[in-house]
């Protein structure tokens, strides 16, 4: 009788404990309600994907749809009004090569993304200076034994204009030097994923792509200014080729969208999820 | 309907019970018939409506590109740099028109071929195999087509022609045949069975040999069937986009060789719309673009339907 009483007084707080939690909860998601829209870069697709799925989890009552199609779709969803995050691979409110600034927009840090150069597996070169990379992508390099392999013509795998990869990429690695762009062995992708099967299959052909996507045996990263593209180059300040990644507002966010801003920007997520999907804290590079 | 002997009054009787259930029974019928002919009315009317829709939006969109630049600009101008202003289209122009007439000079012989041997040569179990293949072919996603160019044609191209990219007319033409040959090839094979079997039955009582009877006969009987097999092939050699982007190498220039990096007008769109702002110039070219490739589908259509009309009236 006396294990029956405990047992009861046991599972009665149990229940209690529980429900007070749940209400607890509850109680917390209810001061935040609302509907955020993200559009643009895929390279920031992943990272806003978890991030929305972990903030739904938190806040309930919040829906955030997320798609992607390419850098500057986003900053020109939120001009529109369709959206109101547009993520970006480069900061919309200040000019870029190609691209005029968006009035009015505030860049939000949410991830440093680091670039690498990648060569098919079969080029025998392992380093590249930043003259190198210019001569190669502006045309004036045609051969690989002009940059120390054998005897076998470049081939110039690239991104259309407008890709953020791309901007970042002919801003850091290429010192703003130009892209060709008529020329017999020149070649242009529609997404990073082309880019990587592109470079893979073609023998003699060179690419960019982000640092993620350096998987597998049919393409290889290839040094800068001698140094190895990898996460702590980016972070001890040696390796250039990286950029932050945005999310635009129009104006400084309120509600809703600035609690998700704030959550990507947390310590929590930063160091946690970001880094498994091999993005880089933007701590890491500020302090 | 009763016997014929004591009749009369049967029938009157039954007729009147008759009467009364065929008229409720009619009358359903009806009711029937008029729900239908108005949801059917209504299903065509929003389609016209949304196919309006489009034609106007893409072509005012596209009209307010001339309020920019000159349609000679646009049209006779092969210098595409949008980054520097200069939006001549006669490149794109010129390379699709090229890359259909390439496409369709490798897939209608075979194709062709094809259908004859299905409908005339092949032993019933051959056929029974060749048809369920060719349509099943149909269904396959285009992107996965070029894909396996991308990952199979392209190395074989660089091996036997010695070019670095192996990207260019020639790799997309083969692509886009292998893609409209089961359309070809199954309207033609039905084209050429609906031909009387009289026509061959007096060829080869004049004594014509199997080749004479094919070549003489029956092609040129099913000859109208079989080019508007090649126009609809067409059609969709025009507009096809994932498999062409795959391997054409996407460099906005004409194409003076089959293995020169090239782009169509599919192509540049595809790869150029997604990054291109609002109300520019270059948004309203891409448009215009499609457009195009709108009134072209069009044109070819109208063929089609002027063909079919001939051939009725023959």
């Amino acid at each position: 009788m006396k294990l029956f009483k405990k047992f009861t007084v046991t599972a009665l707080t149990a229940v209690i404990a529980v429900t007070a939690s749940f209400a607890g909860v509850a109680a917390a998601a209810d001061s935040l309600k609302g509907k955020i829209t993200v559009n643009g870069s895929t390279a920031l697709l992943p990272l806003t994907l978890q991030a929305a799925k972990e903030f739904q989890k938190l806040h309930p009552k919040v829906k955030i749809a997320a798609s992607g199609k390419g850098s500057v779709t986003g900053p020109q969803a939120v001009k529109k009004g369709i959206a109101d995050i547009g993520a970006c691979d480069w900061d919309a409110s200040m000019d870029v090569p190609g691209f005029k600034a968006f009035d009015g927009q505030v860049a939000n840090k949410v991830a440093v993304i680091p670039f690498a150069t990648i060569v098919n597996k079969n080029v025998g070169v392992d380093n590249l200076t930043t003259k190198q990379l210019k001569g190669i992508y502006a045309g004036k390099i045609t051969n690989w034994k002009e940059v120390g392999g054998s005897d076998a013509n470049i081939v110039v795998i690239t991104r259309a204009f407008g890709s953020g990869t791309r901007v970042n990429y002919q801003a850091k690695a290429l010192g703003g030097g130009d892209i060709v762009k008529k020329e017999k062995n020149y070649k242009e992708t529609g997404s990073s994923g082309d880019m990587k099967t592109a470079v893979g299959t073609t023998p003699n052909a060179i690419g960019y792509i982000d640092l993620v996507y350096v998987t597998g045996g049919d393409i290889k990263a290839v040094k800068f200014n001698g140094v190895e593209a990898n996460t702590d180059n980016v972070i001890n300040g040696s390796y250039k080729i990286w950029a932050y990644g945005y999310y635009m507002t129009k104006g400084q966010p309120t509600g809703a969208t600035k609690e998700f801003i704030e959550y990507v920007q947390s310590k929590k997520f930063q160091q946690g999820s970001l880094k498994k999907l091999k993005f880089i804290p933007i701590s890491a590079m500020q302090s | 309907m009763g016997a014929p002997v004591h009749g009369l009054t049967v029938k009157a009787q039954t007729s009147l019970e008759e009467v009364k259930r065929n008229t409720k029974r009619h009358r359903r019928h009806l009711l029937g018939n008029s729900i239908s002919r108005y949801y059917f009315l209504f299903s065509i009317l929003a389609l016209c409506l949304v196919l309006g829709l489009v034609i106007v939006f893409i072509g005012k969109t596209a009209l307010l590109l001339f309020t920019r630049i000159s349609p000679q600009d646009f049209f006779l101008s092969f210098n595409w740099t949008p980054e520097e202003d200069a939006f001549g289209a006669a490149a794109f122009i010129v390379n699709t028109l090229s890359l259909t007439a390439l496409t369709l000079v490798i897939a209608v012989p075979i194709s062709v071929g094809m259908a004859v041997l299905c409908a005339e040569i092949a032993p019933k179990w051959l056929k029974s195999f060749i048809r369920p293949v060719l349509d099943l072919l149909v269904g396959i996603p285009s992107i996965v087509y070029g894909y396996l160019g991308l990952t199979v044609l392209l190395p074989f191209l660089r091996r036997v022609s010695g070019e670095g990219l192996g990207d260019g007319l020639l790799a997309a033409a083969l692509v886009l045949a292998l893609m409209v040959l089961p359309t070809i090839c199954r309207i033609s094979d039905d084209a050429i069975v609906a031909v009387p079997r009289k026509y061959r039955d007096a060829a080869y009582a004049l004594g014509s040999t199997r080749l004479q009877v094919i070549m003489r006969v029956v092609l040129p009987a099913a000859s109208r069937g079989i080019i508007s097999a090649v126009i609809l092939g067409m059609t969709r050699a025009v507009g096809e986009t994932m498999a062409v982007v795959m391997v054409i190498g996407n460099t906005p220039q004409l194409a003076k060789s089959l293995f020169a990096p090239t782009s169509v007008l599919t192509s540049n769109i595809v790869m150029q719309i997604s990054n291109v702002e609002f109300d520019s110039t270059w948004n309203y070219s891409l448009h215009m673009m499609a457009f195009l490739l709108l009134l072209i589908s069009f044109v070819l259509i109208l063929i089609i339907r002027l063909l079919g009309r001939k051939r009725r009236d023959a």
